[in-house]
């Protein structure tokens, strides 16, 4: 890289600002959690009302748990569904709703990321409803004849949580590739209509290698936002039926303010978090390093 | 223009560290301010009503100035006052939060005692003794009471009555009656439910199965705050009348029905003949269906009618200051005077939480226009104790999943409640 | 381009298709709205049930009415604009003077420093409401749209969208700028920014997206109806749990506070294609 002019203090004034209120607001925070999670704290027990130091204990603890590893079990088909859908779909609707006649289009596959989860899962429940619910209505136009009790069927469950997610978000990710789709080189294309190029090459040789910093970047987010969404949790399913669709984050808050275990929501804090940044510094070096100089 | 941008950014930050210190810190000697958080959990405006009650104290205590707070639902409550208080802030003196919450608050020093401000009333012991039994259950621990029934529902059924009776039927008194009347009442087009006779929703299932479990012999909770009786031949028995139901009766859908918001248009529409739910949602039903509503408890397995109390008491909240908790003890006692019980319960749904409140004139004259407002009284006199334990949340994650792979077919009910009492007493070792 | 009429009429055929087909799934797509506006319009009294799903006997106000009368959604949606307004704006400008900076400047503890940034997206509000309710009592800001507004200046999601943006942008641009003896802040203002226009529409969008709807912070941070968002309004009417949800009036309570959202992105949508018109991308 070419040096840049200026002060070499520049570039950390610039960051400045956006540093102070993430180091106040999430890193103090973070670093509690990875502090508390060292302890046994557990409001509703006198003893150990003021925090025990505990080691690794309650990691031990988690690991231990049959159902801490069925609820990671959960968050990570749950999560490894959801985001390819929503990427692959994302990238679809953009390459097909670039063309300016289908503008109005894209208002109708991004309103429901306008919509709150709350009220966006509540009415999923009504769609969801065994017998008479719209979905079920829909889907046996196809002739589906199945079990239609998706919200409590312990094979389903887990599955209408990301159904839901899936309609509400991938219209979002879409205007990521959206914009990255807008600034594809045009001459480029040209070209390859000209040589004569399929369709299949086209997008396997040039749009997907020339989208791949937007498709970091929208998968970096998506993973995120995935295990960030948990609404939808509380009003679908609430965790059931029997721990089947209890996700991490869903579990943290039974954790933190049901059962008052503070040590414990640490130390899922930290694992959620570590988790998060695994993938998304791998991810970063990866890709970073594939597209040479970033 | 960089200049711009820093100094835009910096004004900012500036700006909100002088907003910071210019806030004053209340000044002491004052009348006394109590704030009262609340939720929403019926559809009634709740906040109005508060409001006016608020109202009304002030101008009979002219010192205390009272501010409601509504704060979302019940669990939203719940956790701005565990954050505010383990954060360090001031929180609101009174908080009506679910009664089954006792436990952990008490221990998590969210709360106070009352005892010492019943104590120190004129007839503490019998304004005690006028609240509704089944409501008090849920208050008290270590010797003390700690909160005030206040906003109260039950488990109650119910029934199509005209439907019944065109159809000949009787209101069922025990479980053979419920099975074969809704057997009986479900219709069907070829595979297709046209009627279901019973619906039971199990999304959140402890607090409607107790009633069934209770009518098979034994609750699911014992009297101290560490036994549960989950693996009881009891509740294995209710699990297996509740499956029969839909396997061997096939008049109630099969399985888990995570259908709370659903059940009540079923029932109303006349899509369903009989339906277990809250009373909280009496208004609902009665201003919707055509026909008329019967409300009785859950029939026991040898007759008997039974149910379990649910809903939000007041609690004072811990770290207030000696007026601020009389000013907050009086405003609860308050809001729990027999005429506004009564007047509370007739514009909300809930369950008047007092006997006397039964006496007013104005409740009177509203059960002889909606006498399925006394039968959830009635439901009242049989109820038994909602699950409320130590570890509460822990505990009854527990019983909820082994329940609901027993009503799933997941798991045999013996060896799904063997299970839930052994994770369940190991849970509540610490506590014992 | 050499069409014979056959494939002419093919490619017309296609295309006509690819419209149907396109207006099918979006109005497959847009159902759970759809439905909401007509559930919201349906006389209260007339429950949702088998073969009764979509209108009632009639159309009703009544629902808004109520809605109307159990929350003051006015106040409310004033809040809400502020509130979003003071995000919006303050990370705009640390968005981009941060994303400018790991873009554009090659220094010590860049990954670090932008690792630890990104922890702004992945840590979850859990784990944030005790401490930084500590935080806005200790800088006095309890019951205010700033205490709302300031755990969000500092933005992992803008400064890496603004970052990746600036990062797609060739360096000519930025090097003939150097050339004329621009500063950085005029590189920024007249060269960055502008090119990267799509992607603060798309930073702005969800940033007002996310903020409109957020309701729990908000809620615990604030007591008073003065400076609280729509979102407790909504919630009154979402949180029903011991009576279930009233479909009707929680249509008619989220269209309330969803409309203006939508309303301003369908207006923005055609700023937005601009946008991406004039960004000088070939």
């Amino acid at each position: 890289m070419t040096t840049r002019r200026g002060h070499p203090l520049l570039p950390y004034l610039l960051i400045l600002p956006t540093l102070v209120f993430v180091l106040v607001f999430t890193v103090y925070p973070t670093i509690a959690s990875v502090v508390g999670s060292l302890f046994q704290h557990r409001l509703n027990i006198p003893r150990y009302r003021e925090p025990v130091f505990y080691g690794l204990g309650n990691y031990v603890d988690l690991f231990s748990s049959d159902d801490f590893r069925m609820i990671l079990g959960n968050t990570l088909r749950y999560v490894v569904t959801v985001v390819p859908l929503w990427i692959v779909t994302a990238l679809g609707l953009a390459l097909w709703l670039s063309r300016p006649r289908f503008s109005r289009l894209r208002v109708a596959m991004f309103h429901p990321t306008m919509l709150p989860m709350v009220s966006a899962a509540t009415v999923w429940m009504f769609f969801l409803t065994p017998d008479y619910g719209l979905f079920n209505e829909f889907l046996r136009l196809f002739g589906y004849t199945g079990p239609e009790n998706w919200v409590s069927d312990p094979n389903r469950a887990l599955w209408a949580l990301v159904i839901v997610a899936f309609w509400k978000d991938a219209g979002f990710y879409m205007i990521f590739y959206l914009a990255g789709v807008q600034n594809l080189p045009r001459d480029v294309y040209e070209a390859l209509k000209l040589e004569g190029a399929g369709p299949l090459v086209t997008f396997f040789r040039f749009t997907l290698p020339l989208l791949r910093r937007t498709t970091l970047f929208v998968t970096t987010i998506a993973v995120i936002g995935a295990f960030r969404i948990v609404d939808h949790v509380f009003i679908l399913t609430q965790g059931g039926p029997s721990g089947r669709s209890t996700l991490l984050l869903y579990h943290l808050w039974q954790v933190r303010f049901d059962s008052l275990n503070v040590g414990q929501a640490s130390a899922i804090t930290v694992i959620l978090v570590m988790m998060l940044l695994v993938f998304t510094v791998t991810n970063f070096l990866v890709s970073e390093r594939r597209t040479g100089d970033a | 223009m960089s200049t711009r941008l820093m100094t835009g950014a910096l004004i900012v930050l500036v700006a909100a560290g002088a907003f910071a210190s210019g806030q004053a810190e209340p000044v002491g000697d004052q009348p006394v301010t109590i704030q009262i958080a609340y939720p929403v959990a019926v559809d009634a405006p709740v906040a109005e009503i508060l409001d006016g009650y608020a109202e009304e104290f002030m101008a009979q205590y002219p010192n205390v100035e009272v501010e409601t707070i509504y704060a979302g639902g019940y669990p939203d409550v719940k956790t701005t006052i565990q954050t505010t208080i383990d954060g360090g802030g001031d929180a609101p003196a009174l908080a009506v939060m679910l009664a089954t919450d006792l436990f952990d608050l008490a221990n998590a020093q969210y709360i106070e005692p009352l005892t010492p401000y019943l104590d120190a009333m004129d007839d503490g012991q019998a304004y005690l003794d006028d609240f509704l039994p089944a409501f008090l259950a849920n208050s008290s621990y270590m010797d003390e009471i700690w909160s005030l029934p206040f906003q109260r529902s039950a488990v109650v059924m119910y029934y199509n009555a005209d439907l019944l009776q065109q159809t000949g039927h009787t209101v069922p008194s025990d479980w053979e009656s419920l099975a074969q009347t809704a057997s009986d009442l479900t219709e069907r087009t070829g595979d297709t439910v046209t009627r279901w006779g019973i619906e039971w929703p199990t999304g959140w299932p402890y607090w409607l199965f107790q009633p069934l479990a209770m009518g098979a012999g034994r609750n699911i909770v014992g009297d101290s705050d560490t036994e549960v009786y989950f693996d009881t031949p009891a509740a294995i028995d209710a699990i297996g009348y509740y499956n029969s139901l839909s396997h061997e009766y096939g008049a109630m859908p099969e399985g888990v029905q995570a259908s709370w918001g659903n059940v009540v248009p079923n029932f109303v529409s006349g899509n369903t003949a009989m339906i277990v739910h809250s009373s909280g949602s009496l208004s609902n039903v009665l201003s919707q269906a055509d026909f008329e509503v019967g409300v009785t408890g859950i029939p026991g397995r040898d007759g008997g009618s039974y149910s379990v109390p649910g809903g939000g008491n007041l609690y004072m909240v811990s770290g207030l200051s000696d007026a601020e908790k009389q000013a907050a003890f009086d405003f609860a006692v308050f809001l729990t005077e027999p005429a506004r019980a009564a007047d509370f319960s007739i514009r909300t749904g809930y369950i008047a939480t007092r006997e006397s409140a039964f006496a007013d004139p104005d409740m009177q004259a509203w059960i002889a226009e909606h006498p399925q407002a006394g039968q959830t009284r009635d439901v009242l006199a049989s109820a038994g104790k909602e699950l409320a334990v130590q570890n509460l949340g822990e505990v009854r994650t527990i019983f909820h999943n082994y329940l609901q792979a027993a009503f799933n077919g997941e798991m045999d009910p013996q060896a799904a409640m063997e299970a839930a009492q052994q994770e369940a007493d190991a849970a509540l070792e610490d506590f014992r | 381009m050499r069409n014979t009429g056959r494939t002419l009429r093919a490619t017309t055929v296609l295309r006509g298709a690819g419209v149907v087909l396109g207006i099918g799934i979006a109005l497959l797509w847009s159902m759970p709205l759809i439905w909401s506006v007509i559930a919201s319009l349906r006389p209260p009294g007339e429950p949702f049930a088998r073969g009764q799903v979509w209108f009632g006997s009639g159309l009703s106000l009544e629902n808004y009415v109520r809605a109307f009368n159990l929350a003051p959604f006015a106040l409310y949606f004033r809040n809400t604009v502020l509130l979003v307004a003071l995000i919006l704006s303050v990370q705009l400008v640390t968005s981009s003077l941060a994303g400018f900076a790991f873009a554009f400047y090659r220094f010590r503890g860049q990954r670090v420093l932008f690792t630890v940034i990104l922890t702004q997206m992945m840590i979850p509000t859990v784990a944030l409401l005790v401490p930084n309710f500590q935080t806005i009592r200790f800088l006095g800001l309890y019951d205010t749209i700033l205490a709302m507004a300031m755990p969000f200046w500092g933005s992992a999601f803008g400064t890496f969208l603004l970052r990746q943006a600036f990062l797609g942008i060739p360096r000519d641009y930025a090097d003939a700028a150097m050339v004329d003896g621009s500063s950085w802040a005029q590189i920024l203002w007249h060269v960055y920014l502008p090119m990267a226009t799509p992607s603060v529409v798309a930073f702005s969008i969800s940033s007002v997206n996310w903020h409109w709807n957020n309701l729990l912070w908000p809620l615990i941070i604030s007591q008073s109806d003065t400076v609280r968002p729509l979102t407790a309004g909504l919630a009154r009417f979402t949180q029903l749990g011991e009576i279930g949800a009233q479909w009707g009036l929680m249509s008619a309570a989220t269209l309330v506070v969803a409309l203006p959202l939508l309303t301003l992105f369908v207006i923005f949508q055609k700023r937005f294609i601009e946008g991406f018109m004039n960004s000088g991308l070939k």
